[in-house]
């Protein structure tokens, strides 16, 4: 399958690459293509002009920003996946990386093109709600920082306006007593998941459960916190009853699945019941130790 | 595929009877339909332009077809779609029920999709559906609030 026509851009930097998509209405940006490229290829994207962002280094790579983390929105997965700084601050990320596709698309795949993509089975949205992560977008008028949270607005949707891009991710490190997990299950390594959890628990110094987050995916439209079930456990001192009990209620209660060939909407549910419930207890071990 | 639920809608079965069957009307509950024509009594044609994060613009030619119609109660609509990307046909039924405070609307709809778009966006289908489903009772909500000029509970 061959693309439609459309004009290629290659800016060296990022005022230019901002500047050509204010001015063509019709451009997407371009990172690691591993979305983009084959919806061409199957003719269900025909945007007018790409704007290839592959020559703009300074989106490039890992840095220590304060106690915490700054990822340049164009760093490959691979990259990330590989970073001991990552491994070390952001535990949550290296780990649900290697659920991403398949080593060839995470060499170049990027963390910033997956996240402006949105797609709600994709890990790293989730991954990003639940470590209260901040995207950097900017435009050509402005900078502008936005919480995971506001930044996943829908269905393949998000805040970036026409004519933004995300430059950067950045990361607070997590604080004492915090154990993080992430589960998926797919139906083989590398596909879209049927359902995927991240979790991350804070205990206090008695032992207790404190800040509780927890954000599953393709569960809904775009990543969904489980609130139900975070609120069940803070305060709470865990034991296995409390976690399963705190995992039905993201199962039962937190989530609306959408059902499609590959999972029922009933699946799902238990899917997210299970998950939920080994992540849980993952992390409260983490946070322990 | 089955899509079902109801709706609250200002006004009398009558009155909402009458601006369902409207052309516009209709085209304001279907998200990216670009233009809707009565051409028979029972029967509409137009044109719609779906797009979802990345695909862009798929263009379906629609036919609407209506039976079993039984003003102000219920009726049913043959929906029938095709274009580049693939192909959505089912039959959608409607049924109006006098409410206290306006018209409850049940619906349920019964639709196939093939070709392209269901081959490669399998996974996607359902959330597409509710997503347009939402965003075209709101429309239908608003548009019919501001013609009835009644207030939705």
């Amino acid at each position: 399958m061959k693309p439609s026509r459309f004009a290629y851009y290659r800016p060296d930097s990022v005022e230019e690459a901002l500047a050509l998509l204010a001015e063509h209405d019709d451009a997407k940006p371009l990172a690691g293509g591993q979305s983009l490229i084959p919806a061409m290829n199957f003719r269900l994207a025909a945007p007018a002009a790409l704007v290839d962002l592959g020559a703009l280094s300074g989106l490039r790579g890992v840095s220590r920003a304060g106690d915490g983390l700054r990822i340049g929105a164009m760093t490959t997965h691979a990259t990330v996946e590989r970073s001991p700084e990552v491994a070390r601050i952001a535990p949550l990320l290296a780990e649900a990386l290697p659920h991403v596709a398949h080593p060839q698309i995470r060499n170049r795949g990027t963390l910033g093109g997956s996240l402006a993509h949105a797609d709600p089975a994709a890990e790293l949205p989730a991954v990003m709600l639940a470590l209260e992560a901040e995207l950097v977008l900017r435009s050509v008028q402005a900078e502008r920082r936005v919480a995971a949270r506001d930044f996943f607005t829908g269905l393949f949707a998000t805040a970036l306006e026409p004519g933004e891009l995300v430059t950067a991710i950045e990361l607070a490190a997590l604080p004492a007593r915090t154990g993080v997990a992430f589960e998926e299950f797919a139906r083989r390594h590398g596909d879209f998941a049927l359902v995927g959890v991240a979790a991350v628990v804070t205990l206090d110094a008695s032992g207790r459960c404190g800040e509780v987050r927890i954000a599953l995916l393709s569960v809904g439209d775009g990543p969904v916190l489980a609130e139900r079930a975070a609120a069940a456990l803070r305060g709470q001192q865990p034991n296995p009853e409390l976690l399963r009990d705190a995992a039905e209620l993201a199962g039962d209660e937190d989530i609306d699945p959408p059902a499609d060939l590959h999972a029922s909407a009933a699946y799902r549910r238990q899917l997210a019941r299970v998950l939920t419930r080994r992540a849980l207890i993952r992390a409260v071990e983490r946070a322990r130790v | 595929m089955i899509v079902e639920g109801n709706d609250l809608l200002p006004g009398s079965p009558d009155a909402i009877w009458d601006l369902l069957m409207d052309p516009d009307v209709l085209a304001k509950a279907m998200p990216g339909t670009r233009s809707l024509e009565r051409v028979a009594p029972d029967r509409y044609e137009g044109v719609m332009r779906v797009g979802i994060g990345p695909i862009t613009a798929a263009e379906f030619e629609l036919t609407i077809a209506l039976s079993e119609v039984q003003r102000p109660e219920r009726y049913a609509m043959h929906i029938d779609s095709k274009g580049k990307f693939g192909f959505t046909r089912g039959l959608a039924r409607v049924e109006l029920v006098p409410g206290e405070t306006g018209t409850v609307m049940r619906y349920s709809a019964d639709l196939q999709v093939g070709g392209k778009i269901a081959a490669l966006g399998q996974r996607l289908l359902e959330s597409v559906s509710k997503l347009m489903l939402r965003q075209g009772l709101a429309a239908l909500q608003q548009e019919l609030q501001s013609r009835l000029g009644g207030t939705a509970a």
